[in-house]
């Protein structure tokens, strides 16, 4: 579960987040959908603790972002579209790196591997292939796997299809469906509105730091006239 | 906590050993080099030297007496007379020229740009005409009936008073914290900038921080890794000086000795003579040092965006230690305070000078190691601080 609460992001004269509040339930997949520069990445950065918000608080799996960092990172994944993996190392020793930080060793690593590498149609000749001589694609399925390697309770997915081909694309929509039902929680941030009408179950309009809309994707839909593209121009037209 | 550490510098340590270009920089090539560099110029200089002792070359002449001539040939001189001396030896027509003029001999030669064959020639010429003037002296001694010992009233000695590791030593002396500075610095640079800077500009930071591990695990672990390629490469060369050189030593005997004039050849390279405490002072006082130059490195490589920049904020760490090696090569001039011992860098390069040469005091040395070591805890929690800073890891 995610509780974000009045959440605010300055950087000297910039606000990057205008105090935000959202919740998001386990087995939901929240779509944070917003034009760059939004601030979806600045949100998802202060939720994986990366970032150390201004004023507000949020909670990840119970544990506060700011208090609790170490235990917020245990019980989470992030993926963002400019993430990469170290290139000279093969898939399985990326995995096995970021696997041995949450107690995976040995065998119980090599099923949990077996396990995401299913999940994501990752063949076990690619896992021994150095991450430079892998398709774009591959290698950012790589970076997925890394972050479900622990099966996280919730998992932050930031442009996640950037420079994927339509197969890695599909894998990963798919993926993003499978993670949900067995009740995690997600939230996928995208500009890509059709990829959120395919995924998501609730979605929140950003704009300028602020969350503009909040709603069902349906609610949302039927804002746009079946488009969820629309309906986010036309909520943001009505925000100004 | 160790165990998130040993993991992190296994997987810096992995990627270098995968990149052959940085393995070979920093461990092959101090290996094959560092004899080169020792060796390679005294056995060049030597055997040039010694051919131009036993070849005959071209000096033009002014005014030259026969008899000055006559000496000349036999110095393995050729006289050619000439009408401009300066201007022929500027050319290259000769190698050098004499002129003799109102009762003086002028004697001109290149004599500038380091060791040139024209300075050798005019060495030769020299000595000819030592001879033809000690000749003279003895000549006009014995017309007047003086014996020629009345030329020397007293014999004069030199002997080196220094200790017996300091005569040991030889250019050790001074090459030793020359290649422990630069060896720390240029083997670990390469990890450094990568697992910093290259981290942020790959892209590879981030999932990395998203890891539960605390930063200063994370930067403990990439320091650790530094600190290995650093003694390794440290290692390599001093492997290289020693083993490399006694090769050298062994195949080149005769030209070494030659070298020398008889002195021993030893003596070219110089050799450790340290007892186990000195070895170990001295390792203890290049892991501090190693420990200092990782932590600046690793705050500079935090700080910096991308490779470029972090290159151009450690290469010139290099010149700022190169500093105190010049400063030691005059420091039998100053009289040195104990508190230059506690100086970062100063300190540690007065050490090592001391412990090879064999006048280090506990005293000293406990004031080098203590003051390097809370220089290295202080550029430590500098590089945390940085690695703390949103502004510093989301910069690029």
């Amino acid at each position: 579960m995610i509780e974000v609460d009045n959440l605010q992001k300055a950087y000297r004269k910039l606000h990057a987040i205008k105090g935000i509040s959202f919740v998001v339930q386990p087995g939901e997949v929240y779509g944070l959908l917003g034009p760059n520069g939004a601030g979806k990445t600045t949100t998802l950065r202060i939720l994986a603790t990366l970032l150390k918000p201004t004023s507000g608080s949020a909670k990840v799996a119970g544990f506060d972002v700011a208090r609790e960092s170490l235990a917020v990172r245990r019980n989470l994944g992030i993926v963002n579209g400019g993430m990469k993996v170290y290139d000279k190392l093969t898939g399985y020793e990326v995995l096995d790196f970021f696997g041995s930080f949450y107690d995976l060793w040995g065998p119980g690593l090599k099923e949990r591997i077996a396990w995401a590498a299913e999940l994501l149609h990752i063949e076990q000749a690619v896992l021994s292939k150095q991450v430079k001589d892998m398709s774009t694609g591959m290698q950012q399925k790589i970076v997925i796997a890394r972050a479900i390697l622990h099966q996280p309770q919730v998992l932050l997915l930031d442009e996640a299809t950037a420079g994927l081909d339509v197969f890695a694309r599909r894998a990963l929509l798919d993926f993003v469906r499978q993670y949900a039902e067995l009740g995690k929680t997600l939230i996928y941030s995208t500009h890509v509105m059709s990829e959120a009408e395919e995924v998501c179950d609730r979605v929140g309009f950003i704009n300028k730091g602020s969350l503009v809309y909040e709603g069902r994707l349906q609610e949302a839909l039927e804002l746009g006239s079946g488009n969820l593209e629309r309906a986010f121009i036309r909520r943001l037209e009505e925000a100004a | 906590m160790m165990n998130e550490i040993l993991i992190i510098a296994r997987k810096e340590l992995l990627s270098v050993v995968r990149e052959r270009r940085v393995l070979f920089t920093t461990l092959v090539l101090p290996i094959v080099i560092m004899p080169l560099l020792m060796f390679g110029p005294i056995l060049l200089f030597g055997n040039a030297a010694r051919q131009t002792q036993e070849s005959v070359q071209k000096v033009g002449v002014v005014g030259v007496p026969a008899e000055v001539l006559e000496q000349l040939r036999k110095a393995k001189v050729e006289p050619i007379e000439i009408a401009n001396p300066q201007e022929a030896v500027q050319n290259r027509e000769v190698l050098a020229a004499l002129v003799f003029e109102k009762g003086t001999f002028t004697i001109y030669g290149r004599l500038s740009g380091g060791a040139t064959q024209s300075a050798l020639v005019v060495e030769k010429v020299q000595g000819a005409l030592r001879a033809y003037k000690d000749r003279l002296v003895t000549q006009e001694l014995q017309n007047r009936g003086i014996g020629t010992d009345i030329l020397e009233p007293f014999r004069l000695e030199t002997k080196d008073a220094s200790r017996e590791q300091e005569r040991a030593a030889g250019l050790f002396a001074f090459l030793i914290p020359y290649f422990l500075v630069v060896f720390i610095q240029t083997g670990g640079m390469p990890v450094a900038v990568d697992a910093t800077a290259g981290e942020k500009e790959k892209g590879t930071l981030e999932a990395l921080l998203a890891a539960p591990v605390p930063l200063v695990q994370i930067l403990l672990g990439k320091g650790l890794a530094v600190f290995v390629m650093s003694l390794l490469s440290t290692l390599a060369a001093i492997t290289g000086l020693l083993l490399g050189g006694g090769v050298l030593r062994s195949l080149f005997a005769t030209q070494l000795q030659a070298v020398q004039n008889g002195e021993n050849a030893a003596q070219l390279g110089g050799a450790l003579a340290l007892d186990p405490l000195g070895y170990l002072s001295m390792i203890v006082t290049a892991v501090l040092f190693a420990l200092l130059v990782i932590a600046i490195m690793i705050s500079l490589g935090l700080y910096a965006r991308s490779f470029k920049e972090a290159q151009s904020y450690m290469s010139p760490l290099m010149l700022v230690m190169i500093i105190p090696i010049l400063f030691l090569q005059f420091s039998d001039f100053i009289k040195l305070q104990d508190w230059y011992f506690a100086l970062p860098f100063v300190g540690v390069v007065l050490s090592l000078d001391a412990i090879v040469k064999g006048s280090a005091t506990a005293t000293l040395l406990s004031l080098t190691w203590v003051s390097t070591l809370v220089f290295a805890g202080l550029a430590l929690y500098l590089a945390y601080r940085n690695f703390q800073r949103e502004d510093v890891v989301f910069r690029n």
